[in-house]
């Protein structure tokens, strides 16, 4: 008998020890994020929630990845206060929301990206002309391609010969709509174009294949691959080095932003101050490199931590 | 009488309680089942019926059912085009809704997965139910009626990842392997018949299914060692531009007979099942009877087995059908996925069920682009509905038929 009581105290020592354990480590940050919008930047959102929790255990987050289209209607209706976006809002989006909450949203730029054109690794072609890519990629030709190109032969290579084989994103992908209006000057895209429904199988495509050229998100790039230069009408070339990205020189470049609903004048709530402190710091900044996208120069991030009052020194 | 004891009566009661629960449940989820079938419909109809009723101009809709299924002129083309391509990038472009390729992509994936696993299914069905060693067809029926539970995403990676580029590298192999195959097979049934009585009791017809695999295996492998001579001979050591020079078909990796292959592998399991089961129930009497009459064993299945059994097989047809039309996955990841409209079968296509899949997600909810692909959806159900009801309606004709010819129900 003694020594059953024995035990049941020491359980419900322990059982205290648990309990009051969160309370010991608590700080001020605690709940949970929700966050709605790209798939573009799901892996790199999850990444980052990981690191949030880490350093206040208090803090979840919660991704909802279907497409950076669902990012402002979720941040219109209040589901979210969190909106991962891989295209800046088009002016109906902020539209809508400034209408239904009198104030506009928050962007904040968390990384740069950028869509690259790639062919197998065998394939000898070093570059193209951007009126090449449009004349490659397009029915209609925008951008000022006179003829259309449809052979590797048209475009100086020998080996591999026959007609290009072309592989691109889904119609209704954030990466499509950006390749259509950087690249196709808004044409239509060519028909006989393999549509998959991710970047990554756009990169497998074209490593199965030496005839094939697609294009798709910088970050999926492999080894079987080979991501082309790209030359402006003014003749500068463009690889899509790190650099070059993160300066926006290179012409399929963009930005990814994450959206905020915060009313002027006031300050961030605890958790999303320490999401948004993580982000624009330099350990969040590693995590973006490592997933294969371009972290943002030394100034942009110094400037957005003023603008959101954040400490200076990380 | 004395009444009888208390709790026997009670214990009566509660079985019929019970009873009547049970029946209450089952009956309740059969209504469920139905109801849930109708709402489906009911909730397509309703997000579908904005685009067309009341007229287009008062909900805003830009389609009339004209524009949808006959070519349009773009700005841009010489001539009025079929072309799907939804969503827009800046407000002075129009999106191209039209739907026919949608369609055609459908039915040509479709047809094509038939073409393949037609035969095929039938064939091993008919070689199952009436040659097969029974020891053999116990292993081999739950076999491949197991390979129908294989998911179709697993299939269409294959398909798409794997199959497509070995197709695409060994064009030439698997050309020959097509040329080879089934006049090989010919072969081997032409030796079986002219081996010594002995040998061939060593290698009896119900076991072809075994004995039969070294010789595929032998097979395969000279169609492929043949394959760069046969290229160098015939076609100029390049099949692929002999192809687009002289029958001006373009070599898509992805393409329609890649979609019909992995189709075909994912329909054949339930055409086989049907068939069998159709094949096998045809009345042994019938069977014995022309064999005493003497009919030898071909002319028993092609004059008494088939044409009995004929219902089941189509109905078993009618429900592959079915399948190939309304399958995702296979296609989403196979078929290539551009809105062509071309009869070459190394073209790719799009079908209205991936169109669905990968678009969907992202159709703002209500809007123009969402209500039409709902509005493939629709066609999609109505069509394999029908065509289930049909499989059906004729197989519950084929059970009565058996009864009638004395066989068991």
């Amino acid at each position: 008998m003694l020594r059953r009581g024995k035990v049941r105290r020491r359980w419900l020592g322990v059982l205290m020890l648990v309990l009051t354990m969160p309370m010991a480590m608590a700080d001020e940050v605690v709940g949970t994020l929700g966050a709605v919008g790209s798939d573009t930047l799901a892996g790199l959102m999850l990444r980052w929630g990981e690191q949030l929790t880490d350093r206040h255990p208090g803090v979840r987050l919660q991704l909802q990845a279907s497409g950076s289209a669902s990012a402002p209607p979720a941040l219109m209706a209040g589901t979210t206060r969190l909106g991962p976006m891989s295209r800046a809002m088009s002016d109906a989006e902020r539209g809508d929301f400034v209408e239904h909450h009198g104030y506009p949203p928050v962007a904040i730029e968390v990384a740069r990206d950028a869509l690259v054109v790639v062919v197998h690794r065998h394939n000898p072609l070093e570059g193209l002309r951007l009126t090449e890519v449009d004349a490659i990629f397009s029915d209609t030709r925008r951008c000022g391609g006179e003829q259309a190109i449809t052979r590797w032969r048209e475009l100086g290579i020998e080996r591999p010969d026959g007609p290009l084989a072309l592989h691109g994103r889904n119609a209704a992908s954030g990466t499509y709509g950006l390749f259509r209006q950087r690249a196709l000057c808004n044409g239509d895209f060519r028909v006989r174009l393999d549509e998959h429904p991710g970047s990554a199988a756009v990169v497998a495509a074209v490593a199965a294949s030496p005839r094939a050229i697609g294009y798709a998100g910088r970050n999926h790039l492999t080894a079987g691959v080979r991501a082309l230069t790209l030359v402006d009408a003014e003749g500068n070339a463009y690889r899509p080095d790190p650099e070059r990205v993160r300066q926006g020189d290179y012409p399929l470049s963009r930005t990814l932003y994450l959206y905020l609903n915060l009313p002027p004048g006031q300050a961030l709530p605890g958790p999303e101050r320490a999401f948004v402190e993580l982000i624009l710091s330099p350990e969040g900044q590693e995590t973006v490199t490592e997933l294969g996208f371009v972290a943002l120069p030394q100034a942009t991030l110094e400037r957005q931590r003023r603008r959101l009052g954040l400490n200076d020194a990380p | 009488m004395s009444d009888p004891s208390p709790s026997l009566h009670l214990r009566q009661r509660l079985r019929r309680g019970r009873d009547r629960l049970a029946t209450a449940l089952i009956t309740a989820g059969g209504i469920g089942v139905v109801a849930a079938l109708l709402a489906i419909g009911v909730f397509l109809v309703v997000e579908v019926l904005p685009l067309f009723w009341p007229a287009p101009a008062d909900t805003g809709a830009d389609v009339s059912w004209q524009a949808l299924w006959l070519p349009q002129s773009y700005e841009g083309y010489d001539a009025p085009q079929h072309r799907w391509q939804p969503t827009v990038t800046s407000a002075e472009e129009r999106p191209q809704y039209g739907m026919t390729p949608l369609v055609w992509g459908t039915l040509k994936a479709a047809a094509w997965a038939l073409v393949i696993a037609v035969p095929l299914a039938l064939g091993a069905a008919i070689h199952s139910a009436l040659f097969m060693s029974r020891r053999l067809r116990s292993r081999i029926k739950p076999t491949l009626e197991l390979m129908e539970a294989l998911p179709g995403v697993v299939i269409g990676f294959i398909a798409g990842l794997v199959l497509a580029p070995w197709v695409e590298r060994h064009l030439a192999g698997a050309l020959a392997m097509v040329v080879l195959l089934p006049p090989g097979v010919l072969i081997a049934g032409w030796g079986w018949t002219r081996l010594p009585a002995p040998l061939r009791r060593g290698l009896p017809l119900g076991w072809a299914g075994l004995w039969l695999i070294p010789w595929l295996l032998v097979l395969v492998t000279a169609a492929l060692a043949l394959a760069p001579w046969l290229e160098a001979g015939w076609f100029g050591g390049d099949l692929r531009g002999w192809l687009e020079t002289r029958l001006g078909l373009e070599y898509a990796s992805r393409n329609a007979v890649i979609v019909g292959l992995a189709m075909g592998f994912a329909v054949m399991p339930s055409i086989y099942a049907l068939a069998e089961d159709a094949l096998s129930g045809v009345p042994a009497s019938l069977a014995e009877g022309a064999q005493a009459l003497g009919a030898t064993r071909w002319q028993t299945l092609w004059q008494v087995m088939l044409p009995a059994a004929s219902p089941g097989v189509f109905s078993a047809v009618m429900i592959g059908a079915g399948r190939a039309v309304g399958e995702t996955m296979i296609v989403l990841m196979a078929s290539g996925n551009a809105a062509l409209m071309t009869l070459s079968p190394f073209d790719g296509m799009r079908s209205m069920a991936a169109s669905i899949a990968i678009e969907l997600p992202e159709a703002a909810l209500g809007g123009t682009h969402y209500r039409l692909l709902l509005l493939a959806a629709l066609a999609l159900f109505v069509f394999t509905f029908l065509v289930n009801t049909l499989a059906e309606v004729v197989r519950v004709r084929l059970r009565r038929r058996y009864r009638r010819l004395g066989g068991a129900p």
